[in-house]
């Protein structure tokens, strides 16, 4: 039997390639300045003040971290999603999950968010 | 088919369907949830410095030692993998480049390598217990 494709999964396609893009730049580079770039034998290791140190670098840095945490969260997500799409789940439980989903990472975003808040502004909460 | 069947299946094709873009689709599943999984771990470890500098930086002290450099290079190959896979499935679908994606592979598969080498000699120091002692 022919199945239509749903306009919805092909904004999920299309999304997960626009976001996989951005990715490409964005964590690449947040890899290196956070992961690989990090000189343990001259900075030691990571903790607040040296992450505080890295993110004033820049005023850049807060526009960059505003837009790649929903983009990664998205990705991570969508990613998963399209996975469980693959198995024809039941239209029910299909939304149910889209639920659970779209909180999870919403939780996310606000966890991280909150996270540089306080990494930018020096802790206090 | 019911969604078990169609599980049942993939693995089937896995096994029985050894070619480039069967291993790739599964090469692209398990590094994406794996990703997926340390994308959360590290947002609830970094979290910590909601409630301030001190427990930031007490979580942070006990993820920062040689077993947990040896597991970032499992983190950053499963990120070059999904990347660069990712880019060749992209391009794929917008630019047509289909008949050539096992070449494209092939060419992915070297950068890879390259990639790995580089962040191995970046990683190195840190595999080193001494360099975790008071830092400066």
């Amino acid at each position: 039997m022919a199945e239509r494709i749903s306009n919805q999964s092909i904004l999920t396609w299309f999304l997960q390639r626009i976001s996989g893009l951005f990715l490409a730049f964005f964590l690449v580079t947040h890899l290196n300045v956070h992961h690989l770039f990090h000189d343990i034998t001259t900075v030691g290791i990571i903790n607040f003040a040296l992450v505080q140190e890295n993110l004033s670098s820049s005023a850049w840095w807060q526009v960059y971290y505003i837009l790649f945490v929903p983009f990664v969260v998205f990705h991570a997500l969508n990613g998963i999603w399209e996975i469980i799409a693959d198995y024809r789940i039941s239209s029910n439980l299909s939304k149910i999950l889209k639920a659970i989903f779209w909180i999870f990472g919403l939780i996310l975003i606000a966890a991280a968010i909150l996270t540089l808040r306080n990494l930018f502004s020096g802790g206090g909460a | 088919m019911t969604s078990n069947g169609k599980l049942k299946q993939t693995f089937r094709d896995a096994v029985l369907n050894k070619n480039i873009g069967n291993f790739s689709y599964w090469l692209h599943r398990i590094t994406g949830i794996g990703l997926s999984v340390y994308l959360i771990m590290h947002i609830y470890v970094l979290s910590s410095a909601i409630s301030g500098p001190e427990s930031f930086n007490s979580r942070m002290g006990s993820v920062q030692n040689p077993l947990f450099a040896v597991l970032e290079i499992l983190l950053v190959a499963g990120i070059f993998l999904h990347m660069l896979n990712g880019l060749r499935i992209t391009f794929s679908d917008f630019f047509s480049w289909s008949r050539s994606h096992k070449s494209i592979f092939w060419i992915i598969a070297i950068l890879f390598v390259v990639l790995m080498v580089i962040t191995l000699i970046l990683q190195w120091p840190k595999f080193n217990p001494d360099n975790y002692g008071m830092g400066g």
